[in-house]
């Protein structure tokens, strides 16, 4: 059997004393990633501390912006009326992802800590995967790896961080908030996630037993356009082979601001500042969403199976683009 | 054009006929409240639950073997292994080749994922925790995994069915036109939703096994020559079934290991397959390398046809794939030469799924055939007419029905095809290419004898049976229509049953031949019931039936009359109680057409399928708004679940067009995408608009004018998309599944 200890907490102080005590406990939320993980053998906590009870759910706005508590679902996130009606690039992402009874159940915070999809890492059985076991090697580099990311990874992992929602987060400069025991921190959702490197096993900068309590989404001006595009073989349910969430700001047919994410091709939730510095005060023309869209993809390293996404991450970044900026070829 | 051509095959009767009326389901509101007990439902005193382990890796022997920490965890009664386990016999030949080869036999490893151990505990839960605890280290050696790996031992002509007519080389040579070219299938996992199960007891010498299983029959005979006991001491049951598509054909070595647990530990077994194994222990569609050419005239008369197809197979093991050989018999055409190879490869063992060998090879074939016609710039359509084969080409027989013209020219209607511009490219609407895509069918004929046993009891209901199955495919319901009619008693007053070895032996729910075997031994039991109630009165002063033999009444509301004098007669539950009888039973029977017989070669069922894809031109993104099947299937049964059974197969071809590949991962052949997330199949969003349309007339060559419908829903889609494929974007795809990456 796989024992382990359930605890159930209700308050932040407490859940986070709890878990920081013990390196092997980890927080339950929604349980989309954790329990599958436990049950494939990837992850064995030997505690489980279920931190669905704390009140970190729901969605507020004010003058900083909307903020949304870590244990708000996707759904609940997608149905609110801030994001159905000024955040479609939030609402796309979010309802693009998953499955209804997935989403019913996922939480925000559990969203951005996803772990990777990719099958060798899911599999104890495979011997190599730097992820799981740190110095193994990597598994996926060398057989079929479709589903797997071109930028921010190298030999040593080419996992992908398959979230939707991160990549329109990453785009809308969300910042997240952590409460550890030594009080709380804000982190730019830029500057969370790490990319594979040399340690694909540590993927973002929180510390053992901090806790995401929630995000916030600074207040786009309000001209803003934005939109998410997500590619993928069937028409639900799949990870994206390549999305793009795209933030603009139109001054007649020039672009003044541009943010651009990328998704379904970096080993995290995928910022392009190389595509939006092509962008920003450009006129919107279909050659300079290509002009960008080749400068997200610069540094690609990919392998056989993954070489077409290089080419389809651009088209799906230059059709985001068109789209949001009102149809600029 | 969905209109049922009907003629009375079905005998006199009064009331209006349910045959060929879309009756719903009489198992629909049992399995919609979930009341159906499916194998993985059942739960028996005392029982105990099993979990697998299997190899990771493709070739070898075991090294060393730990199972005391397995044995030592909570729960677990046994950890059975090659080591320990009783050796068994084989299973039988059966009417689909040689059984798998018995689980546990010795340290050999042949594929990844084949069973090595099975641990037994009082929870599923433990058992699954100790399998994790069983150590396994092996010798391995290099796997031979690709249909590429010149050390694959190979099979030539594995089913004698290898094709040779006329002289195909120098026609080829002299043709005025050709298209030869490579195409590929990738291997396909059946995955039915539900997950398979077993669970087997033993009552002193007797053996039980529920099990997800398409062929009841079949399942008694091998567990009673593996397990050396006499066919009345086995009884195989399997009322329910959550979906097969092929995978429930075989007695598999988890069902053994099952009964074989349950034998040792002598308390019941239950054993549910997890989705990942349900990649590697029940079979899957291998996958090919087939290499075509066909020649033809200038006008698209096809001179010549030449397909040769290679497909693995597992180390020791059969598997039925003629993929090339089907060819042979879709086309007239003067010269043919096929040849199917197999490769020996440390792979989990093939079966049929869904269409075997059709559905690989037509794709091939009916993706040459739109090559061929684009290249002499005619319409696809009309190349298949120009080569309709009017005779049987395989034997010059004519066919005991064949309306593939018609489901041509009906679906071409339906479809609007006439709106087809030819030029690849050339239709489109804002970002998406639009193209149109079709292929032709015709399925083989295929039937097994068949028994089933009918009574109509002392208040005039009725219970017929047969150990056939029902999958999902709707056996009970046409079964219960064909012998509510040949009986004269509504339906509500019929049951049918299946499911159980202890009934009249049935073949296989398999090769789209179950409904003309079983519904003809229905109508035979059904008619034989009628002849007894009949010999009851036979000298009956009292009945006004007396002296009739069957050809003289009419049957309906549960009675007999004289024909064409409904007031001369008297109900089923009269004649019983004044003479005594609690109920009458007859056994009926059918037996394969024969062709020499007939004078006819007994045709399957045909069909012509039309597509239109929508790619996005920038992204690639395939989507596929439309398909229109027109099927000849000769008398439907049941319209509604007959269209039903096309739908499915849609799906199927849909997902074996645009989605499902089971990935094998070089080296150590594993499968690296055994999970719904990873291994697509298509969901909702992607099968939209699906028409179906019955055409043709009765076959004759079965009683009832029937034939199988269970496959045809699947063959040709692949071929039909591919073809669109090309049609929207002048790229030609040879590989499956046709994927966006393919298109940018």
């Amino acid at each position: 059997m796989l024992p382990f200890e359930y605890a159930r907490v209700t308050g932040v102080d407490e859940a986070v004393n709890l878990l920081a005590a013990d390196p092997s406990a980890s927080y339950l939320a929604g349980g989309t990633t954790q329990l599958d993980l436990m049950k494939d053998g990837v992850l064995g906590p030997e505690r489980l501390v279920d931190i669905t009870r704390l009140p970190l759910r729901g969605v507020t706005r004010d003058a900083d912006g909307l903020h949304i508590g870590a244990l708000t679902t996707m759904e609940e996130l997608a149905a609110d009326p801030v994001v159905a009606g000024e955040l479609p690039v939030v609402r796309e992402a979010l309802l693009l992802g998953a499955s209804a009874q997935l989403r019913n159940m996922a939480t925000i915070g559990g969203n951005l800590l996803q772990r990777a999809r990719c099958r060798y890492f899911r599999d104890p059985t495979v011997p190599d995967c730097n992820k799981r076991e740190p110095g193994s090697g990597c598994a996926a580099v060398r057989n079929t790896a479709r589903m797997h990311a071109i930028l921010g990874v190298s030999e040593r992992c080419i996992a992908l961080h398959a979230s939707d929602l991160a990549v329109a987060l990453v785009a809308l400069d969300a910042v997240v908030r952590l409460h550890g025991t030594s009080g709380s921190r804000s982190v730019p959702l830029t500057q969370f996630y790490r990319e594979a490197g040399t340690s694909p096993d540590v993927e973002n900068v929180l510390l053992h037993g901090e806790l995401i309590t929630g995000v916030t989404i600074p207040p786009l001006p309000a001209e803003a356009a934005t939109g998410y595009l997500k590619v993928r073989d069937r028409a639900s349910y799949e990870f994206a082979l390549a999305s793009a969430a795209v933030v603009l700001v139109m001054r007649d047919d020039v672009i003044a601001q541009a943010r651009v994410g990328l998704g379904g091709i970096g080993s995290k939730p995928w910022r392009s500042l190389e595509a939006e510095q092509v962008l920003t005060g450009a006129a919107a023309s279909g050659e300079i969403f290509r002009e960008a869209a080749a400068a997200a993809v610069q540094g690609a390293w990919t392998v056989p199976g993954t070489a077409f996404k290089v080419e389809l991450a651009q088209r799906t970044l230059v059709r985001a683009l068109r789209n949001v900026s009102g149809g600029a070829r | 054009m969905s209109t049922v051509e009907s003629r009375d095959v079905r005998g006199s009767r009064d009331a209006a006929p349910v045959i060929g009326t879309g009756m719903d389901r009489v198992d629909g509101a049992r399995k919609t409240a979930g009341a159906a007990g499916y194998p993985s439902d059942v739960q028996l005193p005392g029982q105990t639950h099993a979990a697998l382990v299997q190899s990771t890796v493709a070739a070898g022997r075991i090294r060393t073997l730990e199972t005391a920490a397995a044995e030592a965890s909570p729960g677990v009664l046994t950890v059975m292994t090659h080591r320990n386990a009783p050796r068994l016999p084989d299973g039988p030949m059966t009417a689909l080749g040689a059984s798998p080869p018995a689980p546990l036999r010795d340290d050999r490893i042949l594929h990844h994922g084949q069973h090595i151990a099975l641990v037994v505990a009082e929870t599923p839960e433990q058992a699954a925790a100790a399998a994790r605890l069983v150590r396994v280290t092996y010798d391995t050696s290099d796997p031979v995994l690709g249909l590429d790996d010149p050390r694959a031992e190979r099979m030539d002509n594995p089913w004698g069915m290898d094709a040779d007519r006329g002289d195909p080389a120098e026609a080829v040579r002299t043709a005025e036109a050709k298209v030869s070219g490579t195409w590929t299938t990738p291997d396909n996992t059946n995955n039915p939703l539900g997950l398979f199960a077993t669970v087997a007891v033993w009552e002193r010498d007797a053996l039980t096994v529920h099990d997800s299983t398409q062929w009841p029959t079949m399942g008694r005979v091998t567990l009673a020559k593996v397990f050396d006991v006499p066919e009345s001491a086995v009884r195989v049951l399997a009322p329910y079934v959550g979906g097969a598509f092929g995978a429930g054909l075989r007695v598999w070595p988890h069902v053994i290991l099952a009964a074989l647990a349950a034998r040792v530990l002598r308390r019941p077994v239950k054993l549910v397959l997890t989705r990942a194994q349900m990649f590697t222990s029940v079979g899957h569609r291998p996958s090919t390398v087939q290499h075509l050419t066909v020649a033809s005239t200038g006008t698209g008369e096809l001179v010549a046809l030449d397909h040769r197809c290679t497909s693995g197979v597992a180390m020791e093991d059969d598997d039925f794939e003629p993929c090339a050989a089907t060819s042979a018999l879709a086309y007239a055409c003067p010269n043919v030469i096929t040849r199917d190879v197999q490769l020996r490869l440390n792979i989990p063992d093939p079966t049929s799924m869904r269409a075997p060998a059709v559905g690989q090879g037509n794709f091939a074939l009916e993706s040459a055939l739109d090559e061929l016609a684009h290249s002499l710039s005619t319409d696809p359509l009309e190349l298949r007419l120009r080569n309709y084969a009017a005779e049987h080409p395989g034997n010059g027989l004519p066919w005991s029905s064949n309306a593939l013209r018609e489901c041509y020219e009906a679906g071409a209607e339906r479809f609007g095809w006439s709106r087809r511009d030819p030029e690849p490219r050339s239709m489109r609407d804002g970002d998406e290419l639009v193209g149109y895509g079709m292929a032709g069918v015709s399925y083989p004929w295929y039937a097994q004898p068949c028994k089933a046993r009918a009574t109509v009891n002392s208040d005039g209901s009725a219970f017929v049976r047969s150990a056939a199955t029902d999958i999902g495919t709707g056996t009970y319901t046409v079964m219960t229509q064909v012998s509510a009619d040949t009986l004269g008693i509504p339906p509500g007053r019929v049951r049918f049953d299946l499911g159980d070895s202890d009934m009249p032996q049935s073949p296989q729910a398999g090769g789209s031949g179950l409904t003309g075997a079983l519904a003809t031994a229905v109508r035979d039991a059904c008619r034989g019931v009628l002849g007894r109630i009949l010999d009851l009165v036979r000298d009956d002063s009292e009945s006004p039936l007396r002296g009739c033999t069957i050809g003289d009444v009419t049957v309906g509301g549960g009675r007999m009359h004289l024909r064409g004098r409904p007031a001369e007669g008297e109900s089923y539950a009269d004649i019983l109680a004044r003479h005594g009888q609690v109920e009458v039973t007859a056994d009926g029977a059918s037996t394969p057409a024969d062709a020499a017989e007939l004078g006819m070669a007994p045709a399957g069922a045909f069909g012509a399928k039309f597509v239109e894809v929508r790619v996005d031109a920038d992204l690639g993104v395939i989507r596929v708004p439309r398909v229109v099947s027109a099927i000849d299937g000769g008398q439907i049964l049941n319209e509604k679940t007959a269209r039903s059974q096309i739908i499915g197969g849609t799906v199927g071809g849909i997902g074996q067009a645009l989605f499902e590949e089971t990935v094998t991962d070089a080296g150590t052949g594993r499968i690296a995408n055994a999970t719904f997330g990873d291994y697509l199949v298509p969901v909702n969003a992607d099968v939209t608009q699906m028409d179906v349309l019955f055409v043709g007339d009765p076959d004759r060559a079965t009683p009832l004018g029937t034939k199988g419908v269970g496959e045809i829903g699947l063959v040709g889609i692949a071929a039909a998309v591919a073809n669109a494929v090309h049609h929207a974007t002048g790229t030609r795809v040879r590989s499956l599944p046709v994927t966006l990456d393919q298109l940018l």
